[in-house]
């Protein structure tokens, strides 16, 4: 099975939400009243609720004062995920054959350290402390249809496809380098970005955080060897050098 | 019977025994968090479970380490040049031969290092892991108390199979300390010198 992945071109959104709508039909997920921010954005965030939401972005300049940028948000499917890498609940988030990162809710045991290994904000939790976001319509894609968010997009500004050949058709298009083409292991929701990812919302270069690395590399296999380690020196100093006798503690000076 | 002199009081063997217990609860729950050790919902139930298991032993813990500021620590920081003659031969643990070593007070150097650096690395996993716990989703917090709480982790499984060893296998007569509180007092001038004469021995 070749990896899936998402295509979003945000110049191609008109902004319409129609996957908002979709994603939340799919998933049975109830609306939220939200309040006037003097945006036309919303909902104003991902939730428990809203797995996925353009993010409007004003960036207007001298040659084109109107420029209104619509960029599709959700969870980035990464290769190398931060959530799954610090998760303790096995099975609580796993990789689909497709390439998605899904959740079991019944595995999950609300700790929320995922949400501190996620380099985009991207994990939310439900009313009983259980993971919610994203699954790129795992059941779905399962059985070989888009995800609904792809499925109902009016423009093409969300494709779904083998990932690989999405990046060669963007490239086709005239697009350098994708957007999550290799971050964190290549993301399974690629942008392909007209401008710098700052312009559209995004971090530069995301990353897993450091401390998160240092843990899974060094932490994690010294908490293993560290126990073995000690415990062996014991058995050698017992067996080398033995235990203090009494008849050899001999002093005076008591 | 040898006389005998009381080493450790009863509360002081009750808090060392819960921590023990305690410390073990938390290290077989971490070490399942850690490498997903799925064969020990047969003794936890759940994940779920365990992590309710984790975290309430984890208050027993810290309360643990809280009375062992009372116990302890003025002795732990009493520091003088016997304890680093005694340090540098290595408490005479580093030969077969006999080695005379400094007379000790009611711990010794080795257990006074020891103590503070469980000291510190008991608090730091006891604060760390309650913000895991109470302050979820803050993710700079978390970051910072998911580090500090796998490096005293780390410390503190590699440190609890030399202390237990050193209080059992290696020095033979210890680990009464652990049970009855009361040792010979011959056994303790050999051991704890300055502590039996200071009790009048």
């Amino acid at each position: 099975m070749s990896r899936k992945a998402l295509l979003i071109s945000p110049e191609l959104c008109m902004g319409c939400r129609g996957c908002q709508t979709a994603c939340k039909v799919w998933n049975d997920l109830p609306g939220e009243k939200t309040t006037n921010r003097g945006s036309s954005e919303n909902p104003p965030n991902l939730s428990q609720d809203v797995y996925n939401k353009i993010r409007y972005v004003e960036v207007p300049s001298e040659s084109n004062p109107m420029r209104w940028l619509f960029v599709s948000q959700r969870c980035m499917h990464c290769d190398d995920a931060g959530c799954m890498k610090i998760c303790p609940a096995p099975g609580a988030l796993f990789k689909t054959k497709e390439g998605a990162v899904a959740f079991d809710k019944d595995k999950c045991i609300g700790c929320k350290l995922c949400v501190a290994g996620c380099p985009f904000d991207v994990p939310r939790y439900d009313g009983k402390d259980k993971i919610s976001k994203c699954d790129l319509c795992a059941g779905r894609i399962a059985e070989g249809m888009a995800p609904a968010c792809a499925k109902t997009c009016p423009t093409g500004a969300i494709r779904f496809g083998d990932r690989d050949g999405l990046v060669a058709e963007a490239q086709k298009a005239g697009y350098g380098k994708l957007y999550g083409e290799t971050d964190l292991g290549g993301l399974g929701s690629l942008y392909a970005f007209r401008d710098a990812p700052k312009f559209y919302g995004m971090d530069e270069s995301p990353v897993i955080p450091e401390s998160l690395v240092f843990w899974h590399k060094v932490l994690k296999p010294l908490a293993y060897w560290g126990v073995g380690a000690s415990v062996a020196a014991s058995l050698v100093h017992y067996l080398v050098i033995g235990p203090h006798k009494e008849e050899e503690e001999v002093r005076k000076d008591g | 019977m040898a006389n005998m002199i009381r080493k450790a009081s009863v509360f002081e063997i009750a808090n060392h025994w819960t921590m023990a217990l305690s410390c073990l609860v938390l290290a077989i729950t971490g070490y399942g968090f850690l490498f997903h050790l799925e064969g020990l919902n047969s003794v936890f139930g759940s994940y779920a479970q365990m992590k309710v298991i984790h975290n309430y032993a984890g208050i027993v813990f810290s309360v643990n380490i809280f009375f062992t500021l009372f116990l302890y620590l003025p002795d732990a920081l009493s520091w003088g040049s016997d304890d680093i003659t005694w340090l540098l031969k290595g408490g005479g643990y580093l030969s077969k031969g006999h080695v005379n070593v400094p007379p000790q007070g009611k711990i010794n150097s080795g257990q006074k290092l020891f103590y503070l650096a469980f000291l510190v690395a008991g608090l730091a996993i006891s604060i760390s892991g309650f913000v895991i716990w109470l302050m979820p989703g803050v993710k700079n917090y978390i970051l910072l108390s998911h580090l500090a709480h796998n490096i005293a982790f780390d410390f503190i499984v590699f440190a609890i199979p030399a202390h237990g060893y050193l209080g059992s296998l290696a020095n033979p007569g210890t680990l009464q300390i652990m049970i009855s509180g009361m040792v010979p007092v011959e056994w303790a001038r050999k051991r704890h010198g300055k502590w039996v004469r200071e009790m009048g021995y």
